[in-house]
Order: structure tokens, then sequence, then C-alpha cells
């Protein structure tokens, strides 16, 4: 904008009057074309959003309130979709434990995410290896990781059961087979699964916090406990929002991991949101009450990450 | 330029979508060689050889006709057939993998009627034709018939002077306690159930007449009590242990891990191929599903496989062609050959099969391959699916023991009535 501007004037200037509209044809055309240059740099992107995400989407939207099995013609039905998700036990069955796996997973994965940056962030013989091997777990195939948890997890011959039974515990849970236990089973391995991803990215953050302050703490006598909740916290506090709302976001709307480890069962207790829309629209062609859950698992997610952005804001003031 | 850009993307957005709409032209249904094309979808092609030998048979029969197969994975199939069908798809002949599918695309009228070539074939040598009568119509021809029968490991069994022939539950049971032996990783179980339901639901429901959509659940008390004392006493795997380990029935039978098995009569042609490559040397034999009582009918369970033509088929005719053949004696004495049931069956056709190298074919097994009524798996009703779902459900939690039998019997019957309609 500026340099058009700063070239009328010197041609304004020369020819003692208004600018010449041949001029400013020119800087039209200079903007149209650093605009469509910008656009094609977009669009092939923005094709690709618009026919396999953004028009899916809306048409989510509508087909909510409607009733529609894939070959028939859509029919208005109003609310009726929502009025049979608010009465129909599996849906609230499928909600408590898709926010109990939220629960579980979202503190879990922090907390064991952080802890390992925090020790792989020093300078130890093989701390690359530790960190590729913590990483590999995101990396390996989902199936591959699901049947090798369940072996783990099987409640005779499994070796976590066969260590709790050899540290005192007469009892062991029943893991995948239990419908108390199924969910805490899923939420360790997906843990294990997704921290090395979120260790990478709080290591990025701890290597942007200055060490001077490490020293000055040090030089006042704090602990490593005061260094670390004083200093390192406060200043991960980006990354930490960062990872929170990812994580919020992808714990919400699971469903490989559970579709493939547990199917939803034992009867109902692993069953997520997801798997409830999977299972209505395509097994059932129930499209219309499968996108009304969809909207509903949507604006939850879209609620929480706002009050998340609010809190953020809040506490930066 | 907003204006123009707004054009722009909008048009964009068209191509878009209509790259990725429906790409389906209308491409000649001729081959460069002349031939017809005739596409079928099915499932597995490489790993299911009754796919590959009716094609080959029917296009020896029919020089013109080029058969392609559009092939699908078999877990995926039901909803990679909806989806194609919604989509205005003109594959023109779909397998219906069970009659549950087969209501919901002919009702929706996703097939063409078969009645005329329905109407054509001999009634009194089919055996399953009846459930896809929807009144009076017929939208798909059944070409094979599994229904469930006891295979059994012929060494294991030698000493236990069973009368394999007429055998009920409480035999059966006794027989699996008495023959399972060892521990840990050398128990070898009387018998092995695998994890599907359909075992225990069907098999009630078959043999005392009680209705799996209809919302009362009593009738499948004695066959869970049996299981689960099988399962208390060791002399079949947990449910559990099956469930989580993924455990696969043919490894159970095929390593002598397990005596007996109950299971549908499409494992023999497995069996048979396997004996013959020499990855299994187990010497197994075929016995009549056990029975309630003694002495009476042998009634099993099963789901017949069928071919429908496309509402939408691209080449109708051909399509009527192969579906007509593959359902009558040309169809059935190709399969018959590599040792799967055939749906339309007579003399020369249970010769052939019990013909086939390596089929096991004395007097019980004969009897076996000759039960006296298949009753459906499921019945067929707009309800089917979402019963299936809960019952499963329920199964699982019984199987596992968090419920118990009566209280998950209880269960069932209250969420078919309340969440079903």
């Amino acid at each position: 904008m500026a340099t058009p501007t700063a070239l009328d004037t010197v041609r304004a200037t020369a020819t003692g009057g208004t600018p010449p509209p041949v001029a400013g044809r020119t800087a039209r055309r200079l903007r149209r074309r650093n605009t469509l240059a910008g656009w094609s740099f977009i669009l092939p992107n923005f094709i690709g959003f618009a026919a396999l995400t953004l028009v899916p989407v809306v048409a989510s939207l509508a087909l909510a309130f409607m009733q529609w099995n894939s070959y028939s013609t859509p029919e208005w039905v109003g609310l009726d979709n929502f009025r049979r998700m608010l009465a129909s036990e599996t849906f609230w069955t499928a909600l408590y434990n898709t926010t109990y796996y939220a629960l579980g997973h979202i503190p879990l994965t922090m907390v064991a995410a952080l802890g390992f940056a925090v020790l792989l962030n020093r300078k130890l013989r093989g701390v690359q290896f530790f960190r590729t091997a913590l990483f590999f777990p995101y990396i390996t195939a989902l199936v591959a990781v699901a049947v090798v948890w369940n072996m783990l997890f099987n409640p005779d011959a499994g070796p976590v059961n066969q260590l709790l039974r050899a540290i005192g515990v007469d009892n062991p849970p029943g893991w995948t087979t239990s419908t108390t236990w199924a969910m805490p089973a899923v939420i360790i391995t997906s843990v294990w699964r997704d921290m090395g991803y979120y260790m990478v990215l709080y290591l990025a953050g701890l290597q942007t916090i200055p060490a001077e302050l490490y020293e000055a703490a040090r030089t006042d006598g704090a602990s490593a406990w005061q260094r670390f909740w004083h200093i390192t916290v406060p200043s991960l506090r980006p990354t930490t929002f960062f990872v929170l709302i990812m994580l919020t976001i992808s714990s919400f709307k699971v469903f490989d991991l559970i579709q493939v480890m547990t199917e939803g069962g034992p009867g109902r207790s692993t069953l997520v949101l997801s798997q409830l829309i999977f299972r209505e629209g395509i097994t059932e062609g129930r499209f219309g009450y499968s996108s009304a859950i969809a909207m509903v698992l949507f604006v939850i997610v879209l609620l929480v990450t706002v009050i998340q952005f609010r809190l953020q804001q809040r506490s930066e003031r | 330029m907003n204006r123009r850009l707004a054009a722009g993307l909008a048009a964009a957005t068209a191509l878009a979508l209509a790259v990725t709409g429906c790409g389906g032209g209308d491409d000649p249904a001729v081959g460069s060689d002349g031939r017809e094309i005739l596409t079928v979808a099915l499932w597995n092609y490489e790993n299911t050889p009754e796919f590959k030998t009716l094609i080959e048979a029917f296009e020896a029969a029919h020089p013109d006709i080029d058969v392609e197969p559009v092939d699908i994975l078999a877990d995926d199939y039901a909803e990679k057939v909806t989806t194609m069908l919604a989509g205005g798809d003109r594959t023109d002949v779909l397998t219906m993998k069970n009659v549950t599918d087969y209501s919901r695309y002919a009702l929706r009228g996703q097939l063409a009627s078969v009645a005329d070539e329905a109407g054509t074939l001999d009634q009194s040598k089919y055996l399953s034709l009846e459930p896809f009568n929807l009144d009076g119509d017929y939208f798909a021809l059944p070409y094979r018939q599994d229904f469930w029968v006891l295979y059994y490991n012929k060494t294991l069994l030698a000493d236990s002077g069973a009368d394999l022939a007429n055998l009920t539950w409480a035999e059966y049971a006794d027989l699996a306690k008495e023959l399972t032996s060892g521990s840990g990783q050398d128990t070898v179980y009387g018998t092995y159930h695998h994890t599907w339901r359909s075992i225990i639901h069907s098999t009630a429901a078959a043999q005392t007449g009680g209705d799996l959509v209809g919302g009362d659940y009593g009738f499948i008390k004695d066959r869970y009590d049996m299981v689960l004392d099988l399962q208390t006493a060791g002399a079949t795997m947990p449910w559990a242990t099956a469930s989580t380990q993924k455990v696969q029935y043919h490894t159970m039978f095929a390593t002598e891990k397990a005596a007996m098995l109950p299971m549908g009569t499409w494992y023999a042609a497995r069996l048979i191929e396997e004996k013959k490559a020499g990855t299994t040397t187990v010497d197994w034999g075929i016995a009549p599903l056990p029975q309630v009582a003694e002495g009476g009918p042998v009634t099993t369970f099963g789901s017949p496989t069928a071919f429908a033509v496309n509402n939408k088929a691209r080449n109708a005719e051909a399509a009527r062609t192969f579906v007509a053949w593959a359902a009558g004696p040309d169809g059935a004495a190709a399969i018959a050959k590599i040792g799967v049931f055939p749906a339309y069956s007579d003399e020369t056709i249970t010769e052939t099969y019990f013909g086939v190298e390596g089929m096991t074919n004395d007097e019980v097994a004969q009897k076996a391959f000759q039960p006296d009524e298949v009753v459906l798996e499921m019945p067929v009703d707009e309800r089917s699916s979402d019963v299936d779902t809960i019952l499963t459900e329920e199964h699982e939690l019984i199987m596992i023991g968090e419920r118990t039998v009566d209280a998950g019997l209880a269960e069932m019957a209250e969420r078919v009535n309340s969440e079903v309609d």
C-alpha cells in the first residue's frame, strides 16, 4: 500500500496535479495480482477443505433436523432427533463414558508428558535414545498397540496382573473384561500412546526458558521443586495451554483406539460418542440421528475450548 | 475484485464437488474383446475360493460374458455396499452376505425383482428360498446355504464311545468335560465355543421356537447355564480370554487345542484346503448339532448367501443370467466341487459334495448334512439390526460374569422393549 502511494505522490508532484488515472490502474493491477497470487496459494488446500470438510459439516448440520437413510429423500423432522437423543439411555451412557475418558486422559497425559520432558531436558548420556523411545508409541500402528495392550491386560496370563500378583495384590482387576476396569485400561493405553508427542511439545517449550532464571533462583537458594514450580511451570504456560486444547479436542473425539481395543464393550462400558455416531449413521443408516449426536459433540468440544480460552485470557491479565 | 473472487471460489467449489461426487460415467458395458462386462460385488476375492470357482464356471458356460469382480473387504462389506447404492452405483450383481442386509436393500427399492427367475427353479430341491420371500416377491436368489454342525477331532474322540449322530446338549456337556485334559499351556479343551452370541442365542431360538426379536428371552436360559457351567468346569476356554486374545476358532480346532467345535458348514472348505496344503493334520469329522431332546428331528440354524441384481445395473440382462445360473444346478455343481454347501441340492450335487477329496463322508457326516430344519440365524425384521446390538452387549456382560443369566435376559427384554421402535 505504502509504495504505490509514495510513487503516486512523486508523479503527482512532477506533473503538478492530481495523480493520473494510469498510475491508479497500475496500482490496482498490482494489488489484484498480489491478491490472486495469495488466493492461488490457498485455493488448492481450500478446495480440499471445502469438498471434504466444509460441505459435509454444513450438510450434517442440516441433516440433524432430518430423517435420512442415505437412499430416500431426506424428510424434515424438526427436533425429533434431539428429543430421541435426550430420551436415549445409550446416548447418556456414551456421553458419560466420553467425559470419563477425557477427565482421565487429559490430566494424566499432561502430567506424564511434562514429567518426561523435564527428565529428558538435560545433557544425559543416551537422552536421544529415550526421547525416541518415548515418541515411538505415537507413530506405532494403532491396531498393534491395541492388540499388544489387550495381551498385557489379560486377566489371567497378562504381565500386568502377574506383576500385581507378585507385589501382593490378591484380586487384580479384570481390565478389558470388566465393566469397571475397561475404561481405566483404555485410558492407560491412550496415555502411553500420546505422551511422547506432547512430551516433544513440552521439550520445545523448555528450550525457550532462559537459563539465567534458574541461575538466579539457584543463587537465591531455591530448591529444585521451587525452581520447577515457580519458573518452569509459569514459563511453560503457553505450551500447556496449547497442549490442553489439543488434548481436549482429541479426547472428546476419541474413536479409533477404543474401536479396536474394546469395541465399546464389555456391554456399553467403553462406548463413546464417536462410536455411537458411527454406529447409528454408517451401520444403522440413521444419518439424521447420528448427525444430531455429532452436533452435540461439536457443541460440547466448542464450549469446553471457549471456556479454556476465556480462563487463559483472564489468567494472563 | 471481490465479486470475481467470489465467482472464482464458487466455480472452484463446484469443480471440487463434481470431482469428488459420483464419478460413475456411462461407459458401455462391452469390453475391448467384444464380450459383455458383468460386474459382481463380492468380498475377499483372493481368499474365498467359491467366488473364483463360480465365476470361472460361469464364464466357461457363457463365453460372451466377462465377469469382473468388485472386491470389497469382508468386514466392511455391508457398509460399503450401502454407501455404493446410496451413491447410485451401477455394479450389476450384488452378493447378499446375510438376510438382514438383503431385506434392508430390497425394502429401499435398491434391488430388482428376480421373481421370474425364482419361478423357474425347482423349489423342492431348495433349502432356503423362503427367507427371501418379501410379500410374494423375490429380490435375490441364494446360491449357498450354511448351517451349524458339530466338528470333532476323530483322534481325541476315538475312545469316547459317544453316539455322535444323536447327541443331546446334556450328553455333549458331559463329553466335553470328559475330553478335557492337561493344564496351563497344554490344556486341551473338551470343546471350544467361539465368542459370537449366535452359538447360544440362535441355537436356542432354532431348537425351542423362541423369537430373537420378540422381546422375551427366557428361552435362552438353558443354553447359557450349560455354557457357563462348561466354562466354570474348565471344559471350554473362558469367553473373556477368547475375546481379549482375539482367539481364532480355526487355531483352536486345527492345532488340536479343542476336541469339539460347534461351527458353520463354511469351515469344512478351509479344513479340506489346509489339510491338502499340509498346514494342519487334524483328523476331523462332522456330526449334527446337539439337540435339546433325544431322538427328535435335527434342528439347526444357518444363513444363506445370495446374489441380487442391482436396480440400477448397467447390464441387467447378463446379471439376471448370472443370478439364475449360480442359484441353479450348474452353480451348485461348481461350488460343491470345492466343499461349499450349495443352496440347491439333489442327489448328484450331494454325491459331488461328499466326493470332494478330503471331505468327511461317513454316516454321521451324511446325517449332519441333512438336517430336518434350518432356522434363520436372525429373523428378517426391520428391528433385527438394533436388537442385535443390544443382545450382543448384554451377552458380553453375562459371559464375563458381570450379570447373572436371569438378570441379563431380563435386561435384554427390558432394553429391546424400550429402546427399539
